[in-house]
């Protein structure tokens, strides 16, 4: 997967999560939670959901690098560059 | 190799909401309901023609879409339901009804707030100081048990105030007598006067209908009419459940919602079960009314709660039931439902298990007749003849929800011991629902979510 198939993927997954999440002010490297207002269980699911779809199993000390939709990218690039 | 990952014992509204978040992100759940209905406590029954809720007055944590971090709408995000199509009835107001003065509040806090400063002038801003002090105390933090009444006296010093603050926050979430955990009175006081009542449009059913559509969209199997007998264990972990016709099923897990007590029988869990059985047990009447008439400032109310008492006894009658004080409750008066006939009206009463239990069946059904007749010879005192013109009424008891809840002494609000880490003495038996502590409808599914979150989905 190239970096915006990355991007992309997290989004949906966000989407899928949160019916009213708005992208449209989305900053790449602010954190996620605070600006689409998310807690800790929303973000268990964005775990959750990346384990479902790519079996992809996100130890829990990795959690903040996922912390923006970029350090998301530099993340998971290596992880899912077969997928 | 287990024949599924979880095991659910009950498919009330803890257990559907546990079996969705473990289907949704593919652990094969099977819930396991020993009654025909899903729901639990809060399930239905037909009686000629009329489909009669079991549980539910009102739903409490009410919250617009949109806030995102309000209970209601963080449930909805983890069960991926969309809060947008849950079209909701909010109530119009209710009452807080003493002898002494009356309370009126609704989903607006601002109308608590002129009421008590019109009856407690010199009380009001030690209520707002309250109300900040419950918002930003965090209920969830695993602290020892401190009381609401000694919080409540030393901040209002007003024992009136106190009580009646107190009546709804009790009847409707407080496994205890005559006190309150704060942490619960915290949850309790935020869902009821910070968030307010609502009802879900159309009845239980159909919440619960949602609930086992998504459920079984994701892959979810239920049985019902199907009880557990056996936890079957190995050292100190679960290996699985035996039904009653013997069949013995194997699960990597076992996420039991039958309350403290139901759960050590089954798994021979050793602990001083006394402790752990409620006290606090109702009997309910519901009336069918062709219409309601009611005194002029009694009328368009949700729910009134009722002392007739100069102090509130929030404690097991000795009686079989105590019409002293109790709560009524309008179904049909909520913002936006059609005008329905015949009219419902409930009255909820404390009422002791022990005096329901020990009887034949004849004198049980006499029992119910006369107990109805205290309550509605209470209410009266309130309301007038209300229940003249009733087409149908109908009762239940202690023994009736302990029957169909598997609430040990009808205890609805389970036990006043909680254990809400949800652990149990085996590494993969866990507990959720009501003896975990999350209180309500929203609670118990929030209950379900977070046991399933914090020991399943890591």
């Amino acid at each position: 997967m190239t970096r915006d198939d990355i991007k992309e993927v997290i989004l949906e997954i966000i989407k899928d999560i949160d019916e009213e999440a708005e992208f449209s002010d989305l900053d790449d490297d602010k954190p996620l939670r605070d600006q689409l207002d998310l807690d800790s269980m929303d973000f268990l699911d964005i775990v959750m959901e990346l384990r479902k779809r790519y079996k992809l199993q996100i130890p829990e000390e990795d959690y903040p690098q996922l912390a923006t939709l970029m350090s998301c990218v530099n993340y998971l690039e290596p992880k899912l560059k077969d997928a | 190799m287990a024949d599924y990952q979880l095991i659910i014992i009950g498919g009330g509204l803890a257990g559907l909401a546990a079996g969705i978040r473990a289907a949704r992100f593919g652990l094969k759940p099977l819930i396991i309901e020993q009654h025909s209905l899903p729901g639990g406590l809060n399930s239905y029954y037909f009686r000629q023609g009329h489909l009669l809720e079991t549980g539910l007055h009102a739903m409490t944590n009410f919250a617009p879409p949109g806030v995102k971090h309000a209970p209601l709408n963080r449930l909805f995000r983890q069960l991926q339901l969309s809060r947008k199509e849950f079209v909701t009835h909010e109530q119009l107001e209710s009452e807080v009804f003493f002898p002494q003065a009356s309370l009126r509040f609704s989903n607006n806090l601002d109308l608590l707030y002129e009421e008590i400063a019109a009856r407690f002038p010199m009380s009001i801003d030690r209520f707002r100081a309250v109300v900040k002090e419950v918002k930003a105390y965090n209920p969830f933090a695993e602290v020892p048990w401190r009381s609401a009444r000694t919080f409540l006296r030393s901040r209002l010093g007003e024992p009136l105030l106190e009580d009646m603050l107190l009546l709804p926050l009790m009847v409707y979430g407080n496994a205890e007598e005559d006190d309150m955990d704060l942490g619960q009175f915290a949850i309790m006081f935020q869902a009821v006067f910070l968030e307010g009542f609502f009802r879900p449009k159309g009845t239980i059913k159909d919440l619960l209908e949602l609930l086992l559509a998504q459920y079984r969209h994701f892959g979810g199997e239920i049985r019902f009419r199907s009880s557990v007998t056996q936890i079957l264990s190995i050292g100190d972990r679960v290996q699985g459940i035996r039904l009653q016709n013997g069949e013995e099923l194997l699960a990597d897990a076992v996420l039991s919602t039958a309350g403290i007590p139901g759960t050590a029988e089954m798994s021979g869990w050793s602990l001083e079960e006394s402790r752990y059985i409620g006290k606090m047990s109702f009997m309910e009447t519901i009336y069918l009314l062709p219409e309601l008439s009611l005194p002029p400032e009694h009328r368009a109310k949700t729910i009134i709660f009722y002392n007739l008492n100069n102090e509130l006894v929030y404690h097991r009658p000795t009686e079989p039931i105590d019409s002293s004080w109790g709560v009524i409750c309008f179904p049909g008066n909520f913002h936006d439902l059609p005008k329905n006939s015949p009219v419902q009206v409930r009255v909820t009463n404390a009422a002791n298990y022990d005096h329901w239990q020990q009887i034949t069946p004849e004198e049980y059904l006499q029992l119910k007749e006369k107990c109805g007749q205290q309550t509605s010879t209470a209410v009266s005192k309130i309301l007038g003849d209300y229940n003249q013109n009733a087409v149908f009424h109908d009762s239940f008891t202690p023994t009736t929800i302990e029957r169909y809840t598997g609430k040990r002494a009808g205890a609805v609000y389970g036990s006043p011991v909680k254990i809400k880490s949800g652990k149990t003495p085996w590494k993969n038996l866990f507990i959720a629902g009501t003896d975990q502590g999350y209180l309500g409808i929203v609670g118990a599914m929030l209950s379900g979510v977070t046991i399933v979150n914090q020991h399943l989905l890591r």
